[in-house]
């Protein structure tokens, strides 16, 4: 895994349990945001609108609806920033 | 026959203390609930150095020690004092989550703002971010119902829920609202009273206003009196159909005994006086009793020059020569302007003096003005055997409410 | 007994128009209050349509007040007010003071206020904010206002339980007058287009970007609005002994509280379908004597979906019978004035026998008759109106004929 990916992820997790009132280190790397964190669609906005605002992605609220576990919103997010900044993109080994 | 209404708990958060024995012990020893703010800076704001630093912030507040571990991020401060206020008087009552999954409970909510400070966050963070970026769960506590709405959703409360604002009487009229729906057949129980925080937005709005007292503590009745202290809370009494009351065998602390209400087109000090009259007349014909059969009452007299003057001007009239004299307390003088909150504080303060007989004496007064029209002011805490008790409360902008109150059968 | 309440007058202003002739003809004929936002700048949203009172001027209503002195939901509600009398054919000096009173519903109260106070702060003008936030922006100074008008001093209660505050005005003035403490009152909602607002519901993707279409399958969403109504509720036999134009009585309302979520409706509407059989239960009627519903409609999908599924829990084989129609189709949601709006077109429909449509249905959602896009004269003995809002606040009032 590259740097980014793990920053992206631990950056997510910061995000999504500030919105959930849990504890980061209790949220595992693969949870699901509805049925294991029980994320009602409220909190999915927010959680979408977070995101958006810490890695200045600029993306349609389509896109967020689209997600419901970490894995996927780290992708979502590695791939928007590779779009984006492609210079700042790591080589992955 | 009328349903009768009777009060089974009362919760409370307050600068003082955060239980009603607690509130009861500490007005009644006299204590200040003031303390400089913390919630919010107050640099920035000119004339600060000799301006009013002060409020009654509950300080320290853990939402945590009366909620439990469940997720608090979409609830704010104000619907935060109101969800804990509602455990409090629900354990007291003896409404438990089971009880409340087979039977309605409701709530009647008296609040001036709700949360402008959520409100004012919301539309700030559009104004910098860009509308795509407010954040969605402010959205929801920027409703004025939104407490009210928030401590249905965490308490499972499925009964009658409304919200009511007139200023610093809506505390009162959220009581007596409570009881007309109990009265009308439209609960059977409920949750009545009221919630209010401290934040930047309404101390602004209040001091620009002309409305704080300066750096020292308020003064209400008081010839020196020169505005109020905010101050925040939440206070609940749990009113009940006594039938249903006596039916599950709850303690009753207390029954409603009658309410009234009027209001100030006038914007005078007559009219505001004269709105009080009729208030606390309506009470006493819809209690059944008269001025001569109250033992004590108390006002919402914050400190303000001219609302002071003016609720006193009306309870002595409707007081007239039988009730004149009844002691007189102003619990503001230690608590503080809670807004909404404040008419729950006074019906859950005069519980204790309901259950024990002590008045909280009015903190800081020395001596009223020389044509104060009001007798039965007092400075210290008095014995008075209660069995019919008077709160009144008369808003800035002219509401004005009264509630009866009487020791339980 | 308690004393059986008249509606005698009707005060509207609206998108579509101001004044009970012109809303009800223009709502009858399906005209479209919906334009581009005007009062304030839509370019960093992705939607664009609200549904303004535009051009309103307070000058002719607000006659004792200094309109410069009072927020916009104030001057629509003061405007609504004066036109209810004016309907009622009551002079507000011919009126005692003390037993005439003002129950007002709200979403936001004045929300404009809060939003100049924040762009002074944003400016780090701070130092300008002066008295008028207090004495403006509370939403205890609608209902106060209105008093101060009129020389109101019975009464005086503001309830700001959202987008089903009319309702729950109506509710509580109806109790008041129940109860006899009061002789006249004034009850209905306001609420004036803001910003906030606007943001919050585009924020949650709630607002339609074209067209409303309430209880259509291709629905994609509510349009704000703003507005005003009052009404005039005084008990019967007091506006039969004055002559008084009785379009219809106030029978009785239910209330309830999903205590679910704050934006989102219960998932099998429970608490909507327990506040229609409270009303029902408080008038003592069954659901089949309801000859028309005035329908929450936002135009959102999931509202109209559980609203449609309530309906059919508490109407049961009735309910394909019974026309509902949303008037929110024409004049958008006016958030605390809707169900005020909405409760004056039941009294006009008991009264007149004529039902407004539900305007923009290309595909109406199957099961239930919702009066698609054209007028229609029945019966109207009884009309129940809808409302629901954030926080979970369900209101159903119902009107009737008077003489049932």
């Amino acid at each position: 895994m590259s740097q980014d990916a793990t920053e992206i992820r631990a950056r997510v997790k910061q995000i999504i349990a500030n919105v959930a009132g849990l504890d980061p280190a209790r949220i595992g790397d693969e949870a699901k945001l509805r049925d294991e964190l029980k994320l009602d669609s409220l909190s999915l906005l927010e959680i979408g609108v977070d995101v958006d605002l810490a890695f200045k992605l600029e993306l349609p609220d389509e896109q967020y609806k689209e997600i419901d576990s970490i894995p996927d919103m780290v992708a979502l997010v590695q791939s928007r920033l590779a779009d984006t900044q492609p210079q700042a993109q790591h080589q992955a080994v | 026959m009328r349903r009768s209404v009777v009060v089974t708990g009362a919760g409370v958060l307050s600068p003082l203390a955060d239980s009603p024995a607690g509130l009861h012990a500490a007005l009644c020893a006299g204590e200040s609930g003031f303390k400089e703010i913390e919630l919010f800076p107050l640099d920035g704001l000119s004339g600060n150095g000799s301006g009013p630093r002060r409020a009654g912030e509950i300080r320290p507040f853990e939402p945590r020690d009366y909620l439990g571990e469940r997720n608090l991020r979409p609830i704010d401060r104000t619907s935060r004092l109101l969800l804990a206020a509602a455990q409090r008087a629900l354990d007291e009552s003896g409404w438990t989550p089971e009880l409340r999954a087979e039977r309605e409970v409701g709530l009647m909510l008296g609040t001036v703002f709700c949360s402008v400070k959520t409100i004012a966050e919301f539309d700030r963070r559009g104004l910098q971010l860009g509308p795509s970026h407010v954040s969605p769960l402010d959205f929801a506590n920027s409703v004025i119902n939104a407490a009210a709405g928030q401590a249905a959703i965490w308490h499972g409360l499925r009964g009658v829920n409304s919200t009511i604002s007139a200023g610093e009487a809506s505390g009162l009229l959220a009581i007596a609202g409570g009881t007309s729906q109990i009265r009308g057949g439209h609960a059977d129980a409920l949750l009545a009273g009221g919630a209010e925080e401290l934040c930047f937005e309404s101390f602004l709005g209040h001091l620009r206003a002309g409305r704080l007292c300066g750096p020292d503590d308020p003064l209400p009745f008081d010839a020196r009196r020169g505005g109020f202290a905010l101050a925040e809370g939440a206070a609940l009494l749990l009113l009940e159909e006594a039938a249903e009351a006596a039916a599950r065998g709850a303690r009753v602390f207390a029954e409603v005994l009658g309410h009234g209400s009027a209001f100030d087109p006038l914007e005078t000090a007559e009219g505001a006086a004269q709105a009080v009259a009729r208030a606390v007349r309506i009470a006493l014909d819809d209690a059944g009793i008269t001025s001569g059969d109250l033992d004590a009452v108390s006002v919402s007299a914050s400190g303000s020059v001219a609302v002071d003057r003016a609720e006193a001007a009306g309870l002595a009239a409707a007081l007239g020569t039988s009730g004149a004299g009844v002691p007189v307390t102003a619990i503001k003088s230690m608590l503080g302007e809670a807004l909404g909150a404040s008419g729950g504080f006074q019906a859950v303060a005069m519980l204790g003096t309901l259950g024990d007989g002590f008045l909280p004496g009015i903190r800081g007064l020395e001596r009223t003005e020389e044509d104060f029209p009001l007798t039965g002011a007092g400075a210290g805490t008095r014995r008075v055997a209660v069995r019919r008790a008077l709160l009144t409360a008369l808003s800035a902008d002219g509401h004005a409410c009264a509630v009866v109150l009487g020791a339980p059968q | 007994m308690e004393p059986r309440i008249a509606v005698t007058g009707l005060g509207l202003v609206t998108p579509i128009g101001v004044g009970r002739e012109d809303v009800w003809n223009g709502l009858l004929a399906g005209r479209s209050g919906f334009a581009p936002v005007e009062s304030f700048d839509t370019h960093r949203f992705n939607v664009h349509l609200g549904a303004e009172v535009r051009g309103f001027e307070p000058a002719p209503y607000v006659r004792r007040l200094d309109p410069a002195r009072l927020g916009r939901a104030s001057q629509l509600a003061i405007a609504a007010a004066r036109l209810a009398l004016e309907d009622a054919g009551i002079d507000s000096g011919a009126v005692a003071p003390e037993r005439a009173g003002v129950a007002m519903g709200t979403t936001s109260g004045e929300p404009r206020e809060v939003e100049r106070l924040d762009d002074r702060i944003q400016a780090g003008e701070v130092d300008r904010v002066g008295p008028e936030f207090l004495s403006l922006y509370p939403c205890h100074m609608i209902a106060a206002h209105v008093a101060r008008e009129l020389g109101f001093a019975g009464v005086n209660t503001m309830i700001p339980t959202a987008c089903a505050a009319g309702n729950y005005a109506l509710a509580h003035a109806l109790d008041m007058l129940r109860a006899g403490r009061a002789d006249l009152m004034l009850a209905g909602g306001a609420d004036a287009f803001s910003r906030i607002t606007y943001t919050g519901f585009a924020r949650l993707g709630a607002i339609a970007p074209e067209r409303c279409q309430p209880f259509d399958r291709n629905r994609k969403g509510m349009i704000p609005g703003e507005g005003a109504a009052v009404l005039v509720l005084e008990p019967l036999e007091r506006a039969l002994d004055r002559g008084a134009r009785i379009y219809a009585e106030l029978a009785g309302y239910g209330l309830s509280c999903d205590a679910h979520h704050m934006t989102a409706a219960h998932p099998e509407a429970d608490g909507a379908a327990r506040a229609m059989e409270r009303a029902l239960a408080d008038v003592g009627a069954a659901p089949s004597e309801v000859s028309y519903v005035s329908a929450h409609g936002t135009g959102t999908p999931t509202n109209d979906r559980l609203e449609i599924l309530a309906v059919k829990r508490v109407f049961g084989e009735a309910a394909p019978g019974i026309p509902m129609s949303s008037i929110k189709s024409m004049i958008g949601h006016t958030m605390g004035a809707a169900s005020a709006i909405e409760a004056a077109v039941c009294a006009l429909a008991v009264a007149e026998d004529r039902i407004p449509p539900t305007m923009n249905m290309d595909d109406p959602e199957e099961g239930l008759d919702f009066v698609p896009n054209v007028a229609r004269e029945l019966p109207v003995r009884m009309a129940m109106n809808n409302a629901y809002a954030f926080g979970g606040n369900n209101a159903s009032v119902i009107l009737r004929k008077v003489g049932l």
